[in-house]
């Protein structure tokens, strides 16, 4: 449908009819604007990580459309076309469906913040060809044979991977010694399932770790009094924390502390950014998270200086999430994408993303902006975030930190 | 040929629909037509259960869910092509409506809900555990249509509209058929459909087999459609909700609730996501929530009910004057039975039917029957009198195996029969009444009195015959076809004698079946059984007031606090100062004309 009927693709469902679509038309000179869509969840319980996103979006357009749009369409500008996608898969999955029926000028799109909402959606740009790129970790994603879906973030089983070792180094470097023995609490969330499964049949035996405490909860976490408990009585060198839901973290930190395992007595680490999300400064104190790490697929980081405080001035965010800044990035991938194409098209646009080579990744940590057979990008990486002094600071890999690591000891 | 014309609308719909879905070519809307016939589907089969037997399920996604998971599972794991899968996730889901069934249907009302409630979130549990947090369906680019997947959305959408069809179908005829009927009576008093010869937990039993095949053949479509599967969105709350949400916005309790339900709410949902949704995102919901409320509190049972009754009306205001003549006319029939003489002679001493001996229950310290003993004659009426509370209705409680009692026998034809369920009882000839009247609301004169012929009749046919036959013998032919809600006292006692009537029943219990009636009305009714003991039928009446009955029994069994204080001929009875003592106090017993 070409944007003079934009009217036509806001009637109501009966009216299918208007459906009957002119696509095609006016396709034949360069547009003036390239659509490009981001759909997350703006409704619904996850709303606060959609937000995020769509703020990210925003200022990538932004900054793209300042200097100068894009080159290769005569300095065409970038617009963007936001989508909820709800708080269901079959939301989801619904959305997605509209996006491609209605909005049928997409070049590509970026989402969708919880990997089922993920899955459903590519399910369906699958089919209609769009290309879509996603900070989604799930490995099921890329293992699907598809040939639109393009995955910036390392996926689940890598994370820990990659993750795991660094953090060991660094507990030796920074310590002295190495742990040996680790504790693990995690909810049974499909993220937490992958990276334990990663962690158990591999990892954990490469580091030489000893798995003394395994305990899983089903969110919402009711009460963490007998996971401590048995943490405390264990004594580990390491605790694996993983939770996925702001309230389990804040609940599961308040009795760390409690039982005076906190600010270092066993040195804390978790798997996603939900430990370092803005929220949890509302509910737990400064002191409770202190020193606490996670591994996360993307982080504010060095060299964002600029974007991190236009984030601050303009939306109030304290801090830059992985959420932010993918969001952010997954825009300038998507200009250089068109600029390769050289045409608003999204078979173009999806080819440019499989051919791409583009060296260096600012946006996302470690690797290319290259993707492998599979969608996934070549050399992803992962950053280990560490709350310092109430700010939750990129310290790895070092020409990414914010600051230098210190490993908790005990005292 | 009845029935073909009764599931003509549901045809002409279903092509209507499918017409416009084929001019369709936008995937987005061609989706929402796709999800309309599934929910529709979904609603039909809560309604299945929920809607004709009251007993409310929170759980059908435990169905669902098992349906949707079988297409995904079987895929991935055995390369079953969904066309095998659906048929074997409706024998699934039929398996674990049984299972369900069994221990659940101990319960009732809002017991039975609660319970429902926990399964899918059980079941959520446990497909997390297993690792099935999110399942996709492979794709199969070499052989889509071997495995149902179109390029073309539109067959989704025809697919769903012949499964909903199909589901229409099987609906409307378990309507028409003894199933229905039984299905409905439970909803409308179980206790009363068990009196009256149906055997509740059999039929429930079906009912929540055959909604759990068809949820999960559905659910099993559905996962087709969605090609993620997580337990959210198939065994979550949301999900059972919407089965509930559909059927009860459209109208419970009929096959076109759930269809008008799905039909106007999710466009409606999908329009407000899309519309709204995109302006003030989350404002969806709250106006989707809204227009339920509204919904609901203008029309309680649903938009089919609340629009039917209004046509209803209508349509009775203007045929009126035809109405009101009708009754006139046909006034000498009922007459008829109210002017037969009164001659009849005592059967005293005839064969005995029914033995009653030594027959007690107790609550806790109260012993509401003790020891009660008395012998029921062919073709007797006998009376049993006694004052309030002296276990009347709990005696005949344990007659007709409401209750079990603690001791004593109860020997119908020389066989004891304590302790068997009301149906069975029912079965051996025995039909009752109740004193504070059971109807079916809802359901017209003669399909109430319908409920009360299966236990006799081998087909609809010959039930229908019995039933009509029954509503003759007290004079209701007329008004048959009234709903039950509409009709007066007494010609709600008459139906209630109908019902009982229609099962054929050698013995029949009347509990209190003269209770507010008046003078005039109460002659009627006493006309009424007096004929039908002319006819051959043996009668036990129960009654505290004594005028209307020593004109009607051939003899009284007199009880106060549970036990028999005197028994024998109205004459002797009405004479007896224990009997005066029961029921006006000692000081009356001066007075009593000897």
């Amino acid at each position: 449908m070409n944007k003079n009927n934009k009217g036509l693709t806001r009637r109501t469902v009966l009216s299918g009819a208007a459906a009957v679509g002119f696509s095609g038309l006016a396709r034949a000179q360069q547009p003036a604007e390239v659509k490009v869509g981001l759909i997350v969840p703006l409704s619904g319980i996850y709303t606060r990580p959609g937000q995020v996103m769509k703020m990210g979006a925003e200022m990538g357009i932004d900054h793209i459309n300042k200097q100068g749009g894009i080159k290769a369409l005569g300095g065409a500008k970038m617009k963007l076309v936001v989508i909820d996608c709800g708080d269901t898969t079959e939301k989801a999955k619904n959305a997605a469906q509209r996006m491609v029926a209605q909005e049928t000028d997409l070049v590509a799109a970026t989402g969708a913040y919880l990997s089922s909402f993920t899955l459903a959606v590519t399910e369906v740009t699958e089919r209609a060809e769009l290309p879509v790129l996603t900070l989604s970790y799930s490995d099921l994603l890329t293992e699907r044979g598809f040939k639109y879906i393009f995955q910036t973030a390392a996926p689940a089983s890598r994370q820990s991977e990659l993750g795991l070792p660094t953090l060991m180094k660094l507990a030796e470097s920074a310590s002295g010694k190495r742990p040996k023995t680790v504790a693990m609490l995690m909810d049974n969330t499909a993220t937490s399932i992958a990276t334990a499964k990663a962690l158990k049949e591999k990892l954990f035996a490469q580091e030489g770790l000893q798995l003394v405490v395994e305990e899983i909860w089903t969110p919402p976490l009711s009460d963490a009094t007998p996971l401590i408990q048995k943490v405390r009585s264990a004594r580990p060198d390491l605790l694996l924390f993983m939770p996925n839901a702001v309230s389990d973290a804040k609940l599961g930190l308040e009795k760390i502390n409690e039982f005076g395992l906190g600010q270092g007595k066993i040195p804390t680490v978790s798997f996603s950014i939900t430990i370092a999300e803005p929220d949890m400064l509302q509910s737990v104190s400064t002191e409770a998270v202190q020193g606490i790490m996670t591994i996360v697929a993307n982080w504010g980081s060095k060299g964002q200086e600029e974007l991190i405080a236009e984030l601050k001035a303009k939306y109030k965010e304290p801090w830059a999430t992985q959420n932010v800044v993918s969001t952010y990035g997954d825009m300038w991938l998507m200009k250089e994408a068109l600029e390769k194409a050289g045409k608003a098209d999204r078979q173009a646009v999806a080819q440019a993303f499989r051919t791409m080579d583009a060296g260096p990744s600012k946006y996302y940590p470690g690797g290319q902006l290259k993707f492998d057979e599979k969608g996934r990008r070549v050399g992803a990486g992962v950053v280990i975030v560490q709350w310092q002094n109430g700010v939750p600071v990129t310290v790895y890999p070092p020409e990414l930190a914010q600051a230098t690591p210190f490993w908790p000891k005990k005292s | 040929m009845r029935q073909f014309r009764s599931l003509l609308p549901a045809i002409v719909f279903t092509i209507a629909y499918a017409v416009v879905s084929l001019s369709v070519t936008n995937s987005y809307y061609q989706l929402v037509l796709t999800l309309v016939p599934v929910w529709a589907v979904f609603g039909l089969s809560w309604n299945l259960l929920s809607g004709y037997t009251g007993l409310i399920s929170f759980g059908h996604a435990a169905f669902f869910g098992i349906g949707a998971y079988t297409t995904a599972l079987g895929q991935i794991y055995f390369d079953l092509s969904p066309w095998l899968l659906i048929p074997i996730a409706a024998m699934l889901g039929g398996i674990a409506g049984l299972l369900v069934g069994f221990p659940t249907f101990r319960l009732q009302g809002h017991y039975f809900a609660l319970a429902m409630l926990a399964y899918p979130l059980a079941i959520l549990y446990v497909f997390e555990w297993l690792g099935f947090q999110e399942v996709t369906l492979p794709m199969k680019r070499d052989a889509p249509i071997a495995y149902m997947q179109f390029a073309d959305p539109r067959i989704y959408t025809l697919l769903a509209l012949a499964i909903m069809l199909a589901t229409i179908i099987l609906t409307r005829i378990i309507e028409q058929s003894r199933f229905g009927m039984a299905l409905l009576a439970i909803k409308q008093n179980e206790a009363a459909a068990e009196a009256a010869g149906i055997n509740t937990l059999a039929w429930k039993l079906r009912a929540i087999t055959l909604s759990g095949a068809i949820a999960a053949a559905i659910g099993a479509f559905y996962a087709q459609v969605l090609l993620v599967v997580t337990p959210q969105s198939v065994f979550g709350m949301l999900v059972s909700a919407q089965a509930l949400t559909v059927a009860m916005f459209g109208g419970v309790g009929t096959v076109w609730g759930p269809v008008i339900g799905s039909v106007i709410l999710i466009p409606l949902a999908e329009t407000l996501h899309a519309e709204a949704g995109a302006h003030i995102p989350g404002i969806q919901g709250v106006i989707f929530g809204f227009a339920i409320i509204c919904v609901i509190l203008v029309a309680p049972e649903g938009l089919f009910w609340k629009l039917r009754d209004l046509l209803r009306r209508r349509f009775a205001k203007q045929t009126t004057p035809e109405a009101s003549a009708a009754p006139q006319a046909l006034q000498p029939a009922t007459a008829n039975v109210t002017a037969l003489p009164v001659a009849r002679r005592h059967a005293a001493a005839s064969e005995v039917v029914l033995e009653v001996r030594n027959l007690s229950r107790s609550f806790g310290g109260l012993k509401a029957v003790q020891n009660v003993s008395f012998k029921l004659h062919k073709n007797e009426i006998l009376g049993i009198i006694g004052p309030n509370g002296a276990g009347k209705t709990t005696l005949f409680n344990l007659l007709n195996g409401f209750l079990r009692p603690d001791e004593g026998e109860v020997v119908i034809d020389g066989r004891n029969m304590s302790g068997e369920r009301p149906h069975t009882i029912c079965e051996a000839g025995i039909g009752r009444t109740f004193q504070v009247m059971r109807p079916f609301l809802r359901m017209s004169i003669l399909d109430n009195v319908v409920v009360g012929a299966y236990v006799r009749a081998k087909t609809e046919d010959e039930a229908r015959k019995l039933a009509a036959d029954a509503v003759a013998r007290v004079g209701l032919s007329d008004v048959a076809d009234r709903v039950a809600g509409e009709l007066s006292t007494k010609e709600l006692r008459l139906m209630e004698l109908a019902r009982a009537l229609a099962g054929q029943p050698r013995i029949l219990l009347l509990d209190e079946t003269l209770a507010g009636l008046g003078h005039g009305e109460a002659d009627e009714v006493v006309a009424v059984i007096r004929q039908l003991a002319r006819d051959g039928i043996t009668i036990a009446i129960i009654e505290h007031t004594m005028q209307a009955m020593v004109r009607l029994v051939d003899s009284f069994v007199v009880l106060d606090h549970g036990a028999v204080i005197t028994e024998g001929e109205p004459e002797v009875v009405t004479r007896d100062n224990r009997v005066i003592e029961a029921y006006l106090g000692k000081k009356w017993v001066a007075h009593a004309p000897h």
